[in-house]
């Protein structure tokens, strides 16, 4: 047997004059897990269409098990590709064992009746979904997550190699989206179950395929294995939106977020991207207030910051300017200018609630420059005055810092009040 | 495994109890018989047997009128009704409409105008004998499902949505032909109505052969193909993946079920609401699955339109009321009741 179970060679379909996909080859490889991505209108519904032999392309083929799908019969296909479409509607008061054993037609002769062998492939499949409870039940009565279960069952019914499926969890709730992919990674792994799923949620897919096709206006923007897909670039040129990727803190697979706010610019924002905020942090203080100022649309740097500091990370990810220091290294006289420079610049300054060492207390000596300059500075506190317990320096930066409230640096409990400042 | 066991309990039960009635309708008439010696008469008449004295039992006439004149008509309306009504499952699962019938393509408009031309143009027997009105009817139903179905072909493939709209606009332009015609009609109108209220009045052994054929031709293929029509309910695109070749499907379901409406929309005229509701009935009280439903459907129509011929003959005598009027009369409510007893669905 061969490694590829599909093969799509050279397809192009059109509707009417409108290409929908574009000389596209891939193959997928026996007992892999499969998932297409791209933008609404990228042509892969459509993929999965033709793959099912649901649509016929224009041009090109595809192969299943090295058999060309338009020489073979549905009996044929149905014996080796189930289908899960993304909603099936079922108005007649078909039993949940019905449906289920409607799987075992494509073994089934004319004259012929569901033998007991076909019984125990219904049995199976139902345990497997966890369908047995519903197997008295009319389909009617089902919830989406229940009846998408029962459709996989049926699909687990006809014993195929390949397991097809378009956006399956698209209709459903989050719990019944993880039970849904949770049910399909182990079909993948126990009964070595080739699938291949599209998916317009980008996580699901990062979470579970081992393999990724990116499409991009009918044609492969990007196929390899998650991290090598879903990363900025691509995402930025494909759907046209910017977000966040990190590695996902339990799987350390890409792990996607939405920038909110980002595609149409308010009067609120375009007024707001003219005020510069300065923000000194450090060790992960300052994720969150960078990523909500960047969200309400001010243009924000950040500094000094060593190499390897999460808050450099964060800011990184956000495109923010940063003045960086070599790892572990107290703020050099260069860095510090640099930073000086930035605070210039800036129409503000906010201090992070951060604790100060002799490496970084040239940051709060900048903070005195900015405030001696006629710039707002706000401090971040988590408790009123709790800067005697993040000083590290014997006493200096608690003095400076009291030295600055007095001189007119504004403490706060939260970010969102620096709002009321600018607004 | 138990279902199956099941299911052919209530064939069977089915089976006998349409051979009952049929006895027993034989027996109703303006000539009255015990239903022993109705069974005797077939016996001797199917069977051969002759170990009785039949003129010490029943006079000669009696022996005509219940074999050559009540069996046939109550044969040719019991393959009436199962025709309609296996017509009606197949079109309401095909159509996924729960008003679908079997004249919802314009099966019934286009025999009705083969059926007026034959009598407005005087062919009398001049075609195919006594046969010509029944022969025009069928081949204006024929000539109506291909013109259908081809207005409904795009391509290799025939979507039912498209089916189901040419059915109705070509079924719509023909009736009014047929009116228009009727204006026209000056003495023969009162044949040309009689003859589309439908009725099985008259009808003998020759209509039966006649109508066998092609009952059997449509019959057997739907018989084999009920499991596939199950799941053709789930789509066509979900029946494809389990293996069905949907195309092929619908083209011998559309075929078998026009031989069976043709041949029986020629000779007994358009009988109304057997291929309508006896589906919905049979729906409510076995389910959806196919596999039961159209065997019982088949002999559930058999057994009403055996029931209310009987009544169309008796209930008014020397009269005859058309049996369309009928069906109607009787099974509007009893569907109607059945619908708020099971307070369930129809299915659709």
């Amino acid at each position: 047997m061969s490694v590829a179970v599909i093969e799509i060679c050279d397809v192009t379909c059109k509707y009417d004059t409108v290409k929908v996909l574009e000389e596209v080859n891939f193959k997928i490889r026996r007992g892999s897990f499969t998932g297409i991505i791209g933008p609404n209108g990228s042509g892969k519904s459509t993929l999965l269409k033709i793959i099912s032999k649901a649509l016929k392309p224009n041009r090109g083929t595809v192969w299943l098990n090295e058999q060309n799908i338009y020489h073979l019969k549905a009996q044929a296909i149905a014996q080796q590709m189930a289908v899960v479409p993304q909603e099936t509607v079922i108005s007649f008061p078909f039993l949940v064992k019905e449906v289920v054993m409607m799987g075992r037609s494509p073994y089934l002769g004319l004259w012929q009746a569901e033998g007991k062998r076909d019984y125990v492939i219904c049995h199976q499949a139902m345990q497997l979904t966890n369908t047995l409870p519903l197997a008295n039940r009319p389909v009617t009565t089902l919830s989406g997550g229940e009846k998408q279960r029962v459709i996989i069952a049926q699909a687990l019914t006809q014993e195929p190699e390949v397991l097809l499926l378009d956006e399956p969890t698209s209709h459903l709730d989050i719990n019944h989206q993880l039970e849904i992919m949770e049910l399909l990674q182990r079909l993948n792994q126990e009964q070595k179950l080739t699938i291949v799923a599209v998916f317009h949620d980008l996580n699901l897919a990062a979470q579970y395929c081992d393999q990724i096709i990116l499409l991009h206006q009918g044609k492969i923007y990007a196929l390899g294995k998650p991290e090598e897909v879903l990363i900025k670039k691509n995402i930025q040129e494909v759907y046209q939106t910017k977000v966040l990727i990190e590695k996902h803190s339990l799987t350390g697979r890409p792990y996607l977020t939405l920038l909110p706010g980002n595609i149409f610019l308010t009067a609120q924002k375009a007024r707001l991207k003219n005020k510069h905020i300065h923000v000194i942090c450090g060790g992960g203080a300052g994720t969150n207030i960078l990523r909500f100022l960047v969200s309400q649309g001010y243009t924000i740097t950040a500094g000094v910051l060593n190499k390897g500091d999460v808050d450099l990370e964060t800011a990184k990810t956000l495109d923010i300017t940063v003045i960086e220091e070599a790892p572990f290294m107290p703020v050099s006289q260069a860095s510090h200018c640099l930073n000086l420079e930035m605070i210039q610049k800036a129409d503000a300054c906010l201090v992070a609630c951060i604790p100060f060492g002799h490496g970084n207390i040239k940051n709060l000596e900048a903070v005195a420059f900015a405030l001696e300059k006629g710039k707002p500075v706000f401090f971040m506190e988590e408790n009123e005055n709790d800067i005697a317990l993040r000083d590290y320096t014997e006493g200096k930066a608690e003095k400076l810092y009291q030295d600055l409230i007095k001189k007119g640096a504004y403490p706060l409990s939260d970010t969102e009040s620096i709002h009321t400042f600018f607004a | 495994m138990g279902q199956i066991l099941k299911w052919r309990l209530i064939f069977i039960a089915l089976l006998l109890l349409l051979f009952l009635i049929i006895m027993g309708c034989l027996t109703i008439g303006p000539a009255p018989g015990s239903i022993l010696n109705v069974f005797l008469i077939l016996a001797r008449n199917i069977l051969g047997l002759t170990f009785f004295k039949p003129e010490e039992r029943w006079s000669s006439t009696f022996e005509t009128i219940i074999f050559a004149v009540r069996l046939p008509r109550l044969i040719l309306a019991a393959l009436v009704g199962a025709a309609l009504a296996s017509a009606g499952v197949v079109l309401q699962g095909l159509l996924k409409n729960p008003l679908a019938d079997p004249y919802i393509l314009g099966i019934s408009s286009g025999a009705a105008l083969g059926a007026t031309l034959a009598i407005l143009l005087g062919l009398g027997s001049s075609l195919f004998g006594s046969y010509t009105l029944p022969a025009m009817a069928f081949i204006g139903a024929i000539i109506t499902i291909f013109i259908v179905y081809n207005i409904s072909r795009v391509g290799q493939q025939v979507p039912m949505g498209n089916l189901l709209l040419a059915g109705i606009a070509v079924g719509a332009f023909f009736s009014a032909l047929v009116t228009l015609v009727m204006v026209f009609s000056g003495k023969d109108l009162h044949a040309v109505i009689f003859w589309l209220m439908g009725g099985l009045a008259n009808r003998g052994w020759g209509h039966v052969k006649a109508i066998l054929p092609y009952f059997l031709v449509g019959i057997i293929p739907i018989y084999l193909t009920r499991r596939k029509l199950n799941l053709l309910l789930l789509g066509e695109e979900a029946a494809q993946h389990l293996g069905v070749e949907v195309e092929t499907l619908k083209v011998i379901l559309l075929g078998a079920v026009t031989l069976m409406v043709a041949a029986s929309v020629s000779m007994s005229g358009i009988i109304g609401f057997v291929g309508l509701i006896i589906p919905h009935i049979f729906r409510l009280l076995v389910g959806p699955d196919h596999r039961i439903l159209l065997p019982v459907s088949a002999l559930g129509g058999a057994i009403f339109l055996v029931l209310m011929d009987t009544l169309a003959r008796t209930a008014a005598a020397p009269l005859e009321i058309p049996v369309g009027v009928i069906t109607a009369l009787w099974g509007g409510p009893f569907f109607i009741y059945l619908l708020r007893k099971k307070k369930g669905t129809v299915g659709f």
